[in-house]
C-alpha cells in the first residue's frame, strides 16, 4: 500500500492507500496510522528528495516521517514478537489446553 | 557409651581469626573432657602431617576429616584412618577451590572429588550456622545418618522429631595455646567399635546417640568439667558466696545464645530513667501498631511525594503565556507554523497496571488447588481459560499501543523542534493539563486525610499479662515533638510553623536531611502508648518490674538456654507464684532453664527437674567450690569427685534457714491460725 508520495512539489500521505491528503495536515492520529500501516502490511513510499520537494516545511515533515516508518517497516518482525512477552508462556499453555 | 567430638580445629583458615595449635591444650582437652574418640575437621583443609602427630600423641581414635565450605553452609566429611594419603589429595582439591571467604564448593564438585559420598561419615551443619540448606541439603541429606545442632535445646527438639535426622552436639573448638575454657558440648554413642561404618550404623539409631552415657537427654554436660544439669528446669541453692553466680556464667559461656538475666537486672535503680526507659521499650515493641496503622497513609504520601506543584504551576503559566503570544502573532504565521504538527501534543503514554493485576487474578482462580471445587462450581475452567487468554491479548494490544504511540511521540518532538527552529511563531509550550489536575485533586484528598489523621483516637488496645497497653494518635504539639520522635540532629521549627498546611509542611519535610522520604509519614501525627495495670490507672515502678521480668522470660523460647539469677531481689512471692513460676516451668518444656534462688516460693514450689547445690569447702585452709547435684527425689546429692550430701537437710538449709527455722515458721503460722 502507498502511504506516502511526492506530487505537483509537495508532500501527502495516506491511511488507506486511496484518499491522499497534504503533508502538513498531518497530526498524531494520522502518524499513528501510518505507523501502525508500517508495522502490518506491506507499505510503498516515495523516496525523499530535497530537490523535488519545494515546500520547506514539506520537507521537515516527509522526511522524518519517511526516515521512522522506513525504520519500523525493517523491524516489523521484531516488533511483534510474542515470544518475549510478558505471559507468554501461560498463554501457551492456556491457548493449547 | 563412647564419647565424641568430631568437630575440633587444629590448624587457622581463611574463615578463622589467628591462632597457634598446642598438642599439650588438645592431650588436656581429650582427658578432662573423657572423650573416646575425635575427628580433626579443620575449614576446607587436611594436613596428614600433623594429623599423623596427633593420631601418634593421643590414645583414643583420631579420625581424619574436614569442614567444607558449601554454597549454603558447612558439611563434615570424616573418613577412616586407614586411606590417608587418599584424603589428604582429596582435602588438597577443596583447599585449591577454597581460597577465599567467599569461595565455596558444589554439590557436583563434591561428588567429583569424593566419588561415593557414602563412603564417608557425612554431617551437615543442620541447626546451626551457617546450616546446609535448600537443594544442598535435599542432596546431601540421602549420605548423611546425623545433623550437627549448636546446642543441647536443639539437640532435644531434633531427637524427639521422628522428621529430623538424628542430631549429633559437637564442640567446634579451635585447639589453641593457652587455652583453659573447654567447651562441654559432646555426644555419647552407643557403638562398641569405633570405625566409620559402625558409627554411621549407630547414628541412623536415634535412640543410640544421647546428650549424656548415663542418663539419656534428661541431662547434659553444660560444664567442661563434666558436670550434668537437666534438658528441663534446674533449680541452684547454695549459701552466699558459694558460686552460684559464677556458675550461671559458666554454663552461659558454653552457649552459642544463652539469654541470662542477672541479678537485680530488671530492677527499678533510677525512678525517671526507668519510667522513659521502660516506655521507650514498650515502644519499641509496638513500633508495628503505629506502622499499620498507617500503612494506608504511607501510600497517600509516597504518591504526592512525587508531585512537584510548583514545576506543575510554571508549566501552566508557560502555556498560557505562549498561547497569548502565539494568539497575538496570527500576522506572523508561515508555512511551518501552519502545519498541523507544530502545535501538535505527544499521546500519554501510561501502562494499566490494573489489567496486569487482572490476569494475575484470574491465573491464580484457574492455579487455585484448595477453593477448586467452589470455584468450579460457578465457572467454567475452560472460559476461565479463555478469559485468561484474551485478557493477555488485550495486554500486549495496550504495549503495542504503547510503543507505537512512544514511537510517535518521539516523532513528533522531532519534527516540532526543526518547525520551531524555522518558524518565526513562537511554539506554544506543552503541558499535561490532565496530569496537572490529577495531581491537584490527589493534594486535596492529601490535605482532607491528614485533617482527619489529627483527630485523637485510640488506635490499639492489647492485653499484655495484667496489663493493657494502650496506643493513641492525636497531633503533634511542638517541633521539639518532632524532635524527639526523630532523636537526631535536625530542626523541625520550619517545619512546625506550617503543620497545619499538609501539602506545605510535607515540603518542609522533605527538606530534612536527617528524616528519610520513607519515614515522612509518621511525622503527620503521632502515636503515645500507656501502659495501664487492671484498675486502668499507669503501672507503678514495682509493676513495670514484673511487665519486664515476664515479657523477657517469654521471649526466651528463641534462646539455647534460660538462666536466671536470683528473681525474687525484685519481685514478691505472689507475683513470683502467680506470673513467673508457671511460665518458667513450660518454658523448660522447650529448652534449658537454670534458676538460681534462696526463695522457697520458687526452689521449694516450681517442680524442678534437678538440683545443683553450690558448696564452698575448705581443704588445708583452701577455699574449693563445689557443685552437688541430682534429681528431687535423689536422697543424696553428689558431686563431680564422688562427693555427697543429704538433699533434704541442704535444700531445707538453703530455702528455710534449716529445719529448725522451718518447723518454728509453721509453729509460728499454726499459733496464728489458732
Amino acid at each position: 500500500m502507498r502511504i506516502l508520495k511526492i506530487e505537483d512539489s509537495n508532500g501527502h500521505f495516506s491511511v488507506n492507500g486511496e484518499g491522499f491528503v497534504s503533508i502538513d495536515k498531518l497530526d498524531k492520529e494520522g502518524l499513528l496510522n501510518l505507523v501502525k500501516l508500517a508495522l502490518t502490511d506491506e507499505i510503498e513510499m516515495d523516496d525523499y528528495d530535497s530537490e523535488i520537494l519545494k515546500n520547506e516545511a514539506h520537507r521537515i515533515i516527509y522526511r522524518s516521517v519517511h526516515k521512522k516508518l522506513q525504520e519500523l517497516a525493517a523491524r516489523k518482525d521484531e516488533f511483534f514478537d510474542k515470544s518475549e512477552r510478558e505471559f507468554y508462556e501461560i498463554y501457551e499453555h492456556y491457548k493449547n489446553s | 557409651m563412647k564419647k565424641i567430638d568430631f568437630h575440633i580445629h587444629t590448624i587457622p583458615s581463611v574463615r578463622d581469626a589467628h591462632f597457634v595449635f598446642s598438642m599439650d591444650t588438645l592431650t588436656s582437652y581429650v582427658l578432662e573432657r573423657k572423650l573416646d574418640a575425635i575427628a580433626i575437621t579443620n575449614h576446607d583443609l587436611f594436613d596428614i602431617a600433623q594429623f599423623s602427630q596427633i593420631a601418634e600423641i593421643l590414645e583414643v581414635p583420631v579420625f581424619p576429616g574436614i569442614e567444607i565450605n558449601m554454597q549454603s553452609g558447612h558439611l563434615l566429611v570424616i573418613d577412616d584412618i586407614n586411606r590417608l594419603e587418599e584424603f589428604q589429595e582429596k582435602a588438597d582439591k577443596i583447599r585449591a577451590i577454597v581460597k577465599k571467604v567467599e569461595d565455596y564448593v558444589t554439590f557436583d564438585k563434591l561428588i567429583e572429588i569424593y566419588g561415593d559420598l557414602g563412603e564417608y561419615l557425612v554431617i551437615p551443619h543442620y541447626q546451626k550456622k551457617p546450616a546446609i540448606s535448600g537443594d544442598e541439603l535435599n542432596w546431601i541429606l540421602p549420605y548423611a545418618f546425623a545433623g550437627e545442632v549448636d546446642s543441647p535445646k536443639k539437640f532435644v527438639r531434633m531427637w524427639n522429631d521422628s522428621n529430623q535426622p538424628t542430631p549429633v552436639l559437637f564442640s567446634d573448638m579451635r585447639i589453641k595455646e593457652n587455652l583453659t575454657k573447654f567447651s562441654s558440648r559432646s555426644t555419647s554413642i552407643d557403638c562398641g567399635e569405633l570405625t566409620v561404618k559402625k558409627i554411621k550404623l549407630c547414628l541412623k539409631d536415634k535412640a543410640k546417640v544421647l546428650l549424656s552415657p548415663k542418663d539419656g537427654n534428661k541431662l547434659f554436660e553444660a560444664l567442661p568439667n563434666g558436670q550434668m544439669i537437666s534438658t528441663g528446669l534446674n533449680v541452684v541453692l547454695g549459701g552466699r558466696s558459694t558460686g552460684k553466680t559464677v556458675t550461671l556464667e559458666k554454663i552461659a559461656e558454653q552457649m552459642y545464645d544463652p539469654l541470662h538475666i542477672e541479678q537485680f537486672d530488671l530492677v527499678q535503680k533510677e525512678e525517671e530513667l526507668d519510667k522513659r526507659l521502660f516506655e521507650e521499650a514498650v515502644t519499641r515493641d509496638k513500633s508495628h501498631v503505629e506502622e499499620n496503622h498507617l500503612r494506608p497513609f504511607k501510600e497517600v504520601v509516597d504518591s504526592v511525594l512525587s508531585i512537584d506543584i510548583a514545576e506543575n504551576e510554571k508549566d501552566v503559566s508557560n502555556y498560557i503565556a505562549t498561547l497569548m503570544k502565539s494568539a497575538s502573532e496570527t500576522a506572523l504565521r508561515d508555512t511551518f507554523s501552519n502545519t498541523a504538527l507544530f502545535e501538535e501534543t505527544t499521546f500519554p503514554v501510561t501502562s494499566d497496571d490494573t489489567l496486569k493485576a487482572l490476569i494475575r487474578s484470574v491465573q491464580q482462580l484457574i492455579a487455585n488447588a484448595d477453593y477448586k471445587k467452589i470455584i468450579e462450581k460457578y465457572v467454567d475452567r475452560s472460559k476461565l481459560r479463555e478469559l485468561a487468554c484474551e485478557l493477555i491479548e488485550e495486554r500486549w494490544r495496550q504495549e503495542d499501543e504503547i510503543s507505537q504511540k512512544t514511537e510517535v511521540n518521539s516523532l513528533i518532538n522531532e519534527i516540532k523542534q526543526e518547525l520551531d527552529l524555522k518558524s518565526a511563531v513562537a511554539p506554544i509550550s506543552s503541558v499535561d493539563l490532565y496530569g496537572v489536575t490529577l495531581d491537584q485533586i490527589r493534594i486535596d484528598r492529601f490535605t482532607e486525610i491528614v485533617k482527619l489523621l489529627k483527630f485523637e483516637k485510640d488506635i490499639h488496645d492489647e492485653k499484655i499479662q495484667n496489663f493493657r497497653v494502650v496506643a493513641k494518635r492525636s497531633p503533634f504539639k511542638g517541633a521539639q515533638e518532632l524532635h524527639d520522635k526523630l532523636a537526631r540532629q535536625a530542626s523541625f521549627s520550619a517545619a512546625f510553623s506550617v503543620y497545619n498546611d499538609p501539602y506545605r509542611y510535607l515540603q518542609e519535610l522533605k527538606c530534612i536531611s536527617a528524616l528519610p522520604k520513607t519515614e515522612i509519614y509518621k511525622y503527620f501525627a503521632k502515636t503515645d502508648y500507656k501502659i495501664l495495670n487492671n484498675d486502668g490507672i499507669e503501672v507503678s515502678g514495682g509493676e513495670r518490674s514484673e511487665f519486664r521480668l515476664v515479657q523477657k522470660i517469654k521471649r526466651a523460647t528463641v534462646h539455647d538456654i534460660l538462666l536466671i539469677d536470683e528473681p525474687e531481689s525484685g519481685f514478691d512471692n505472689i507475683f513470683l507464684k502467680s506470673n513467673v513460676n508457671q511460665i518458667i516451668k513450660d518454658l523448660s518444656k522447650t529448652l534449658p532453664v537454670v534458676i538460681v534462688t534462696h526463695n522457697s516460693t520458687i526452689g521449694a514450689s516450681i517442680g524442678a527437674d534437678y538440683f545443683l547445690h553450690t558448696s564452698k569447702e575448705y581443704d588445708d585452709g583452701k577455699a574449693i567450690f563445689k557443685i552437688y547435684s541430682g534429681y528431687p527425689a535423689d536422697t543424696y546429692l553428689t558431686s563431680i569427685d564422688g562427693a555427697s550430701i543429704e538433699n533434704y537437710s541442704s535444700t531445707i538449709n538453703a530455702l528455710e534457714a534449716g529445719a529448725d527455722a522451718y518447723k518454728a515458721r509453721n509453729e509460728f503460722y499454726e499459733n496464728i491460725k489458732n
